[in-house]
């Protein structure tokens, strides 16, 4: 669907300036607000005819009422230079262009963290409930391996010889730990690891997604 | 649009791709830059094996090769931005927060799955079986040619497996999810459903950790030449490569918005494989992905494999629906 100037519609409704509420403090997670001075004697009419392009990307609709626009995006195109916006509200006042944007890609990506500490949790409560069984297995596994299978060193075939390979070690990941060999049960660190990516990544996209479209803004009102 | 005959198919009839390896455009720039991405993928390759071949056995452990594995796929990420393929295939912010998060689920989530019912089960089940010396002819072999055949025999069964999904509808359904990623990078082959990402990651190359050191070159092989299927990057890749190993022009192909081209390259690493059996088009496309290249969010290739099966069935075995009335009541 591309984008299309809608009649007003409940569905967009908004304002730049809510009502205050308990969120207010909170919603700059999702919400980018900024504001960008339009030239000198430039209409916020002629302003929203620059801006257009913007919204008539695939999964765009928008809606022009006075001084105000409104739009919403699904499955916005990976290249949309606004994708990762879902909806948003712009206004002119006062030869100002004051806009509030909302991602649910900045929202999950902050929440994404503890997602993954969750599936940090989960890995170590399934690794104790595992436990008395591999434990059990890992025992009986270790007797059944007699001290003197350890010391059959596997044949390396005389190509690897002349060319310097190391020797083979049979003993390497074989010894596994308490489990028994080879034990291959999930840790957590990976877990947490992207526990920390993500919160990277929050910072990074928060900061980066603000002045690009600031800079978008900016360069389609100028006309750059 | 008429397409390309490419033996007895059509392909492009739907969308534009380019066939042939002489239609395909070159790295643009000077000769050092040229140079560099000429020879690159098989100097990567050739380091990788040789670092395993020659590696001490202190530091040729699993966690090296997870190391490397992250540092081969953040210098390939510098290289999409010095060299990119396509201008529409650049990766945004919001492409790598949501291929990262695919990553993770594969690190974590499928990993948990997987040890409950995944591949390492089935094969501790089936080594518990063998003995190690009935296996002494195949360690005897020379290290590379062990390593080679762990990973065909890796790739082989990935072929066959990725081949069913794109022709029986139940393995099709979470395979579906993938083909609605619209560009190529570098981790885009963890974007899928995770019941997918499971399917896929069965296979018999965990048979083969009791050799540790040639496992650990098998692994090379798949990261120095599997990881090309999704990248954005131009390489002017040597023709002995392009005709031994899957590229991304190969890859690009087998994602297009071109149905008939998506039927084709179903290897992972070997195109070999593909052409003997052939499903390989030599090719490449730029626009990609189902449905005209929409985009599909995170939540709908969460669901989409269930919400379409449950439409199929109740369309197959649902109670049908009343018959329409073709002249109205008296």
């Amino acid at each position: 669907m591309n984008g299309t100037a809608l009649a007003p519609h409940d569905d967009f409704a908004g304002s730049v300036q809510e009502k205050p509420s308990a969120l207010r403090y909170i919603d700059w997670i999702w919400h980018v607000r900024g504001e960008v001075a339009l030239p000198p004697r430039q209409s916020s009419e002629e302003a929203f005819d620059r801006l257009a392009p913007l919204f008539r990307q695939t999964g765009t609709s928008y809606n022009r009422y006075q001084n105000t626009l409104t739009f919403r995006k699904k499955d916005a195109a990976a290249q949309d230079k606004m994708s990762v916006f879902d909806s948003g509200v712009l206004q002119v006042e006062n030869s100002v262009l004051r806009y509030d944007l909302i991602s649910k890609a900045l929202l999950y990506c902050f929440l994404a963290p503890l997602l993954f500490l969750a599936f940090a949790q989960a890995t170590i409560a399934i690794n104790d409930w595992k436990k008395p069984a591999a434990h059990a297995a890992g025992a009986a596994a270790k007797a059944k391996h007699k001290p003197a299978d350890k010391k059959v060193v596997p044949p390396m075939n005389p190509i690897d010889k002349a060319l310097g390979a190391h020797a083979l070690d049979k003993s390497d990941g074989e010894d596994g730990d308490e489990d028994g060999p080879k034990s291959k049960k999930p840790t957590p660190t990976p877990a947490y690891v992207f526990a920390g990516i993500f919160a990277a990544l929050y910072l990074v996209g928060r900061v980066l997604e603000d002045r690009l479209v600031k800079s978008l803004f900016r360069n389609s009102i100028v006309g750059a | 649009m008429d397409g390309v005959r490419v033996g007895k198919r059509i392909i492009g009839a739907e969308a534009p791709v380019t066939i042939g390896w002489e239609n395909i455009p070159r790295v643009e720039g000077g000769p050092v830059k040229q140079f560099i991405f000429t020879w690159f993928q098989p100097t990567m390759l050739f380091a990788m094996l040789a670092f395993w071949y020659y590696a001490p056995n202190s530091i040729a452990k699993a966690s090296t090769a997870i190391g490397i594995g992250i540092g081969f796929k953040v210098l390939l990420l510098a290289l999409e931005w010095v060299n990119p393929r396509f201008a529409s295939w650049r990766l945004t912010w919001k492409e790598l927060a949501t291929d990262l998060f695919y990553v993770g689920l594969g690190y974590t989530l499928i990993r948990m799955m997987g040890s409950f019912a995944g591949s390492g089960v089935m094969v501790k089940a089936v080594q518990d079986l063998m003995h190690w010396d009935k296996a002494t002819w195949f360690i005897g072999l020379p290290l590379l040619v062990q390593a080679f055949l762990i990973s065909f025999i890796f790739d082989f069964g990935q072929y066959w497996m990725h081949r069913g999904m794109h022709n029986w509808y139940p393995l099709w359904l979470p395979h579906s999810v993938h083909h609605y990623i619209t560009q190529l990078n570098i981790n885009k082959g963890a974007v899928g459903n995770p019941v997918e990402l499971f399917l896929i990651g069965l296979g018999v190359g965990g048979f083969f950790d009791f050799l540790p050191r040639a496992a650990l070159m098998a692994g090379a092989f798949g990261l120095a030449i599997g990881t090309y299927q999704h990248i954005n990057v131009r390489f002017n890749s040597p023709k002995w490569w392009r005709f031994l190993f899957n590229t991304t022009e190969h890859h690009s192909l087998h994602h297009s918005q071109d149905f008939e081209a998506t039927r084709s390259n179903y290897a992972g690493s070997y195109i070999f494989i593909d052409r003997m059996f052939g499903t390989c088009v030599d090719g490449e496309a730029e626009l990609l992905g189902l449905e005209n290249g929409r985009r599909m969010s995170i939540r709908e290739q969460m669901t989409y494999p269930f919400t379409e099966g449950w439409k199929t069935m109740k369309e197959k075995y649902g109670r049908s629906a009343p018959a329409p009335l073709t002249e109205p009541a008296e």
